[in-house]
């Protein structure tokens, strides 16, 4: 039937289908793994709800921390019996603690990183002076060499310890330590400068140090500075073994206000600078989260393909010297040197007979001593060439290997008419196509 | 859906009201912020909203059917757009790769509520066999450009690329030999197919062995000395002949030689013979033979019988299977029942993978002539002559293995009484058709 209007008008064209499913279609597919996810993300936040507020921070003696590693027993011990324990990060807010307490306060320092410098560690020797007691746990070098100048660290425990050793009211209530204690020595000096150690292991050292500071003098009490070697005595997991738990509190409890001291980023060097906030204008942050959000755009914008992936159907191909670079490579890594000589001699004897006109079937000899006589060889040199020399060295089979082509060579030259007759001869009017002899 | 660079550009200008509000107050920056995102999204939605659906639109494709390798075709989209709005689109048609479009895959096109447009694509597809596209991808974008809709349809084509056939360059030459031979008449060697010519009289250098005595003694010449003059009988060569062409398809025809793969030279060569011997009169008959028979054409003749080859070699590829030749002479009797001659494109150059051809081989000899034309690596001859260092030596007595394996195939293939024709993929289509020439001139179809 002829075609008389001028082309498919729009409403008579049923649409072409389409591949790409509506964003209804999609919907109602993935509806299982939407409400899957819904009920996934739903359970995450409660489950989250529940456990946030008893979530380990995972910080070593955290304050507040019920996790292994954290102290949050010892100090809801400490509170529970009427000491006041105060967490801070910075030195400055230790420092005013201890002024709010009226310096009569105990200052657990743990510097995990070894944050504090000589100045800041200092600046707590100050405030031992103005009457504060001060636990350092597991005291890092730095540390040492200031708040203890003569005692050092020793090690590690090797094991329990049963014997407190000393009259520090804190070591002898404990009375004994579990293993896990790390060990520090106290010479001379520092005996006599006022330093007891407490809890000995054997000729290693003592896990506990008390002495008077690194003053020494009248100021401050014999037992001001208490070092610590170890955390075990104060971590939730280990605090119940043995007399740990007597220690860390007789460390802490003797005064009513306890500064919880553990060193933050603030006390970094860099701290005292302004921060990178403070220094840019208003605008500079604002900016920033625009460009993240042009960013994203554009990954939108390059990263939308325009319809599916085309998959191109690729035909097999083998390139064909595969086989032939293998087996050389058989020869070579098996050093197969006489088997690979006989190949390209099998080749070139055959060639030879060839090109000396001699049957397939001539014996080897004959076409050496036919070789040697038309290039004026020796019968014997060429003999050996062709059947009887074995290659020692991978030296040798190239020689040979190069030999071999060139008598080849030799051969076909000396067969060849002589340079002065022409090469291609003119033809003769019998060569001619379409003529019978 | 999707955005475009506009939205992209809209975004990163609130930089400018970002910064005069942070001039002030780093607040009041971040309010501006708030605001902008929330007036670029406004407007990309408000823009999408507006923008005519790529689904409300019918496609029609016109397409060539069949295109030689190497050439270019220009295939047809026409767009018509049936929704109520303007349709603003980047127009993508799916194409492989391997079909070759020329230029940029995307088109932009605007088509009017109601009305259509179409677009033009070249194609120069560079692989040979059914070149496909089954989709169209449309995005359409609203009045502002912001936000775009964006959807593919069913829109399936296929072009089939045939074989390039580079060496009909040889043919010109063949077919003039071809009619030497032909005009050669008389020829006095008789063969199977050879028809008779003509008597004439006999001239010297005429094979005695072709004086016709009953006609030598009816023509007797009253004027003559003798009386009698010799006559001889003259043949026409050969015509009608059966030429069965049987390319191998298995995995030894995937190996490229020469940036070239067996299976390519097989269909040059197979082109090449089919054409020649189209002109002297024989009948070919194909067949693409692994395990089982991938394309057949039979019965064709003439201009048809070219056609119909390309046709159907366009679309067969080397599949990684050993080829099961004890299938071929049924096959070939399937074919033809006379004496014909069968060409097998093979790869017959290390014992182990022959040994299935050389089994079958005298099967085929006992009825028919049988050439086994296979490829030459040249990189064969150029890695047995090099031999500078170690690498190189193993590597020669690699090649000088490889051509003695090849050397022992072909003597034992001529031992069951087929030819073989051996050469480097360029020279392989007309080093088969001289031997058919040959044979034609010899009489031994």
């Amino acid at each position: 039937m002829l075609d008389r209007t001028p082309g498919p008008g729009p409403s008579t064209t049923p649409p072409t289908p389409a591949l790409t499913p509506t964003p209804r279609a999609l919907l109602r597919r993935g509806r299982t793994w939407i409400g899957l996810a819904a009920v996934l993300l739903v359970g995450a936040a409660a489950v989250l709800a529940i456990q946030g507020g008893i979530r380990s921070s995972g910080e070593v003696l955290g304050p507040e921390d019920p996790g292994q590693l954290g102290s949050g027993a010892l100090v809801e011990v400490l509170r529970d019996h009427g000491v006041a324990v105060h967490p801070t990060r910075s030195l400055d807010a230790t420092l005013d603690a201890v002024d709010a307490a009226g310096g009569d306060a105990t200052v657990l320092l743990y510097d995990e990183f070894g944050t504090l410098d000589r100045s800041r560690l200092l600046d707590l020797v100050d405030s031992v002076e103005a009457g504060a007691r001060l636990v350092v746990v597991e005291p890092g070098f730095r540390a040492l060499e200031v708040l203890a100048p003569g005692v050092r660290l020793a090690g590690a425990a090797s094991g329990a310890i049963s014997e407190a050793g000393c009259d520090v009211r804190a070591a002898t209530q404990a009375g004994e330590l579990s293993d896990g204690q790390r060990l520090m020595t106290i010479d001379e000096e520092a005996a006599a400068a006022g330093w007891q150690g407490c809890f000995r292991d054997g000729d290693f050292g003592h896990a506990v140090a008390v002495g008077p500071g690194p003053a020494g003098d009248a100021g401050s009490a014999s037992d001001a500075v208490s070092l610590v070697g170890a955390t075990t005595a104060f971590t939730n997991d280990r605090i119940d073994e043995r007399g740990n738990a007597a220690l860390a509190i007789g460390l802490l409890g003797a005064t009513s206000d306890v500064v919880w001291y553990l060193p933050g980023p603030s006390d970094a060097d860099a701290a005292t600078a302004p921060t990178l906030g403070e220094l840019t204008p208003g605008w500079v942050s604002p900016v920033l989260t625009l460009a993240l959000v042009v960013a994203i755009v554009a990954g939108l914008w390059r990263g939308r393909r325009l319809g599916p992936l085309v998959v191109e159907r690729l035909p097999v191909t083998v390139p064909a010297g595969e086989t032939r670079q293998g087996r050389a490579r058989l020869y070579a890594r098996s050093a197969q040197r006489a088997h690979a000589l006989d190949q390209l001699r099998m080749a070139a004897v055959w060639r030879l007979a060839t090109t000396l006109r001699l049957p397939r079937a001539t014996d080897v000899a004959v076409i050496a001593d036919a070789a040697a006589g038309i290039t004026r060889r020796d019968p014997a040199q060429v003999r050996r060439l062709l059947v009887e020399e074995v290659p020692a060295d991978d030296a040798a089979l190239v020689r040979l290997a190069a030999e071999l082509a060139e008598l080849e060579r030799d051969v076909t030259e000396a067969l060849r008419p002589d340079d002065d007759a022409p090469r291609h001869p003119p033809r003769t009017p019998d060569d001619q196509p379409g003529r019978q002899p | 859906m999707a955005v475009t660079g506009r939205f992209v550009l809209l975004v990163a200008l609130g930089v400018v009201p970002v910064v005069l509000a942070g001039l002030t107050a780093a607040d009041a920056a971040w309010l501006a912020l708030l605001g902008w995102l929330a007036l670029s999204v406004g407007l990309g939605a408000i823009d999408l909203s507006l923008a005519a659906s790529p689904r409300r639109v019918a496609l029609v494709r016109d397409l060539p059917p069949r295109v030689r390798l190497g050439e270019t075709v220009v295939s047809k989209l026409t767009v018509t757009n049936t929704g109520e709005r303007m349709l603003r689109a980047v127009v993508r048609d799916g194409w492989e790769p391997s079909g070759g479009v020329v230029g940029s895959n995307r088109s932009a096109v605007s088509v009017p509520a109601g009305e259509r447009r179409g677009i033009r694509l070249e194609l120069r597809p560079w692989r040979r066999g059914d070149r496909r596209t089954e989709h169209v991808s449309i995005r359409s974008a609203g009045p502002l450009g912001l936000w775009s809709r964006q959807a593919s349809l069913v829109s399936p084509g296929v072009l089939r690329v045939l074989p390039p056939f580079h060496s009909r360059v040889h043919l010109p030459a063949r077919l003039t030999r071809l009619r030497e031979i032909d005009g050669r008449t008389p020829l006095l060697v008789r063969g199977q197919g050879t028809e008779f010519d003509s008597i004439r009289e006999y001239v010297r250098g005429d094979d005695v062995r072709s004086i016709d005595w009953r006609a030598t003694a009816r023509h007797v010449d009253p004027g003559g000395r003798g009386g009698a003059k010799l006559m001889v009988r003259t043949w026409r060569p050969e015509r009608d002949r059966r030429i069965v062409i049987v390319a191998d398809t298995s995995r030894t025809a995937a190996a490229r030689i020469a940036d070239e793969p067996r299976l390519d030279t097989a269909w040059e060569s197979t082109l090449l013979l089919a054409a020649l011997a189209t002109h002297a009169g024989d009948r070919v008959d194909f067949l693409a033979w692994d395990r089982r028979a991938r394309a057949r054409v039979t019965g064709a003749t003439g201009p048809h019988l070219l056609a119909r080859l390309v046709d159907a070699m366009a679309d067969v590829q080397a599949e990684l299977i050993e080829a099961d030749w004890t299938g071929l002479p049924a096959q070939v009797r399937r074919i033809t029942s006379r004496r014909a001659l069968v060409v097998l494109l093979t790869t017959a150059d290390a014992p182990g993978t022959a040994r299935g051809l050389l089994s079958v081989l005298p099967q085929l000899t006992a009825r028919h002539t049988v050439i086994v034309a296979s490829v030459l690596d040249p990189g064969t001859v150029a890695d047995a002559a090099n031999r500078a260092d170690v690498d190189s030596v193993y590597l020669a007595a690699a090649a000088e293995r490889a051509a003695l394996d090849g050397d022992r195939v072909g003597a034992a293939i001529r031992r069951s009484g087929a030819q073989t024709v051996s050469a480097t993929p360029q020279e392989l289509p007309p080093a088969l058709a001289d031997r058919y020439l040959d044979l034609k001139a010899t009489g031994r179809l």
